[in-house]
């Protein structure tokens, strides 16, 4: 159905980092928030993405935000790194989804929503790292990943999920020994992207905790902060609750005092 | 949100949350549709994967679960939950809980109609009288030996030396339904309290007699909670019987009691062909009998039906199915051989098992697969997640990737307009057992090879 070969030709497709894109985050990283904005403004799709995303109710800005300088001033180093990191992954969208009952509009929902939340969460542990802030942005590639190795064969795939209740890792794994997530890996490493996000994302897949406490706890919270936003009813709609396994147990130690973050009642 | 079949029982599995915003995108008009027709004897909620609920977010799925109660009669209710998920479920719902809870799938199984006779000593505990009891009445019933603790200290104390332990679970309104399954190659039906016209509406004839054509040749009807027959019911079977014999397949009656029932309804029935054996175990654990019964033989078959053109014209549909199908399970490339129109010839029989499947509708006729074990295995290695050598895991995944096959040929015909149904799927553990089923019928022989490895496909009616 999916051999390795189609894999590595989904990895080899993988477009490099474009050079504006390069500087922005390198002077990001380097805190130049002023010049980044200059070399981020000649990019047209990048300035509009920036503008859309900043201007969503979800930041609470009452007047429209339009020069990049002031978004990239308002958002911080992290928060804007974070926000390039997410456009970047915006690139790997197909033209059209097939598999999942996607449109960017709902992607560029879910990505807002993970970033957003992820925020709040390490406000509340008390962590200020930007890559960590940024590890968020890498894990709904994994969705895209599904959509682009299965889209060709969703009869198939479909017959099998109502056989067995079968998500696309494990049937991408006992295929072809190689996952979503370990696809993810890849692309934060053909990305440049800090060696410890691939870390948390593997660590979210819930399936290969890490050996590092510190990781580990960032994957747990990843990993419940995916399905409590993959369980909002346009994410449902897009059936995405079931593309990857909830590993319920690997979370339950921080599951109260994720809902009382959240305000679940 | 589409369910999963296993042994009979068909489950949903949410994940995450679930609450009164989400559930209507959960559970769609389709989901719901396509759930309330199945032909399933239990529908369950697993909440293995579902970490917070509250009562709005259940409340869809008890919509549901009315609905198929009223329409199919089936046991209904949520499963795979802790202690702490147990007890919101019954606070939520109070004195209204009129569906069941088994706090596992295992625990489900043990009630459903394919985990029936199967005589095993379960240790029971409700800290609910009337459960404790009805549990272990269901359990009995079911023909399995309940052993009810009767107290919380009791049952912890014992838990560790019993197979099977059922705490955290509530029978409601159970299912009363005929409910089919199939060990090895024998067909079980099960039948309870009053038989009387209704069974002409209850039994699905159409499926019977496709199961006939299929190679089936055992049919055992489990009347254990049968109180009674009328003449209706005895003619009824008396009928069945008769259109058995022309197939050589025999019906046998377990466990039936003639208490309430007039002797000499025994005696026309035994006179139409009706064995009558105490036990279901009389018949399953006696290979010498199941072998007499037919329960793996199948030879002299009342009519062999020529392939028809219907039949031919849909061919490339059913081979694309078949080898999409194997191609998807070992990930690799089908390419074809042959293509012929002869009885089933097997040069090499060594070291192959075969699968079977009928369809019936707009078009009729049965789909056989021969497998090398090596690809069997290597195709059923996505199911089971593991390499294994276990003959009856393998047999067993064989009839599920079969079942997949026939579901893909339904959805491809359907896309044409053409209306089918699949039966079970039937297994053979060697060419010879294969044989005996096909012997004399004309098909379509498609030969195919998987990575050097023959595989053949045949198509016949």
């Amino acid at each position: 159905m999916i051999t390795k070969n189609e894999i590595n030709n989904f990895i080899e497709k993988i477009p490099p980092v474009p050079e504006k894109l390069k500087k922005t985050l390198s002077l990001l990283n380097s805190g130049e928030l002023t010049h980044a904005a200059k070399v981020a403004e000649s990019d047209l799709a990048l300035k509009s993405y920036l503008r859309d995303i900043v201007n969503k109710p979800i930041y609470g800005f009452k007047n429209e935000v339009s020069a990049i300088s002031q978004i990239f001033g308002i958002l911080g180093v992290s928060l804007s790194q974070q926000t390039v990191y997410n456009y970047m992954i915006t690139l790997l969208n197909p033209d059209k989804w097939f598999l999942f009952k996607l449109d960017s509009k709902t992607f560029f929902e879910l990505q807002v929503q993970l970033s957003k939340k992820w925020e709040t969460i390490l406000k509340h542990l008390n962590i200020n790292d930007k890559d960590i802030n940024g590890a968020i942005t890498l894990l709904p590639s994994s969705i895209i990943i599904a959509e682009a190795l299965f889209c060709q064969k969703i009869d198939e795939v479909t017959l099998l999920k109502n056989t067995k209740s079968l998500d696309y890792n494990t049937i991408l794994t006992r295929l072809c020994g190689i996952g979503l997530f370990d696809i993810c890996e890849q692309i934060a490493k053909k990305w440049n992207m800090d060696e410890v996000v691939p870390q948390i994302i593997q660590s979210a897949s819930g399936l290969k905790p890490s050996e590092d406490e510190n990781i580990n706890k960032l994957g747990k919270w990843m990993h419940l902060l995916l399905f409590y936003e993959l369980s909002q009813p346009q994410f449902l709609k897009a059936q995405l609750n079931d593309f990857v396994d909830f590993q319920i147990e690997y979370v339950n130690d921080i599951y109260s005092e994720f809902a009382s973050l959240m305000e679940i009642k | 949100m589409k369910p999963v079949l296993k042994n009979g029982i068909a489950i949903l599995s949410p994940q995450g949350f679930i609450d009164g915003n989400n559930v209507a995108a959960l559970l769609s008009i389709d989901d719901v549709e396509a759930i309330l027709n199945l032909k399933t004897d239990m529908v369950l909620v697993s909440l293995k994967k579902v970490i917070f609920f509250n009562k709005n977010g259940l409340d869809s799925f008890i919509n549901l679960f009315k609905k198929i109660q009223k329409k199919n009669n089936a046991t209904v209710g949520f499963c795979d939950y802790d202690t702490n998920k147990y007890k919101a479920i019954k606070k939520f719902f109070e004195d209204e809980i009129y569906f069941s809870l088994f706090k596992t799938q295992e625990i489900a199984h043990l009630f459903s109609s394919s985990y029936k006779d199967q005589n095993k000593t379960i240790l029971i505990y409700s800290n609910d009288n009337s459960q404790r009891s009805a549990i272990a009445i269901e359990l009995h019933n079911n023909g399995h030996n309940p052993i009810v603790a009767q107290s919380k200290e009791e049952y912890e104390k014992k838990h560790s030396d019993y197979e099977h332990t059922i705490d955290s679970t509530f029978l409601g309104q159970m299912g009363q339904k005929i409910a089919m399954r199939v060990t090895g190659n024998a067909i079980i039906y099960t039948i309870s309290d009053f038989l009387d016209v209704e069974i002409n509406e209850n039994f699905n004839m159409e499926y019977h007699n496709n199961s006939l054509n299929v190679g089936f040749r055992l049919f055992i009807f489990d009347a254990y909670k049968v109180i009674a027959m009328n003449v209706h019911a005895l003619n009824f079977f008396s009928k069945l019987s008769s259109s058995a014999a022309e197939y050589n397949a025999s019906i046998c009656f377990t466990g039936m009691s003639f208490i309430k029932t007039p002797k000499e309804f025994k005696e026309t029935l035994e006179d139409s062909g009706i064995l009558f054996y105490n036990e279901l175990d009389d018949i399953l654990l006696d290979k010498k009998l199941l072998e007499e019964l037919g329960a793996s033989s199948a030879a002299n078959i009342k009519n062999k039906r020529v392939l028809n053109k219907k039949n031919v014209a849909e061919l490339p549909r059913f081979i694309d199915a078949a080898v999409s199908t194997i191609e998807m399970m070992t990930n690799a490339k089908a390419v074809k051989e042959s293509a012929e129109i002869h009885n089933l010839e097997i040069k090499d029989k060594a070291d192959k098992i075969a699968s079977s499947i009928g369809y019936y509708g707009d078009i009729d006729g049965m789909i056989i697969l021969v497998f090398p074990r090596g690809i069997a295995k290597k195709a059923c290695e996505l199911l089971i997640g593991e390499n294994t050598d276990d003959s009856e895991l393998i047999l067993d995944t064989l009839a599920e990737l079969v079942n997949i096959v026939g579901g893909n040929i339904k959805t491809l015909l359907s896309n044409e307009n053409v209306s089918v149904n699949i039966t079970l799927p039937r297994t053979y553990k060697d060419i010879d057992s294969l044989l005996e089923v096909v012997d004399g019928r004309k098909g379509v022989q498609v030969n195919l090879s998987f990575d050097d490895n023959k595989f053949l496909f045949f198509l016949t009616r």
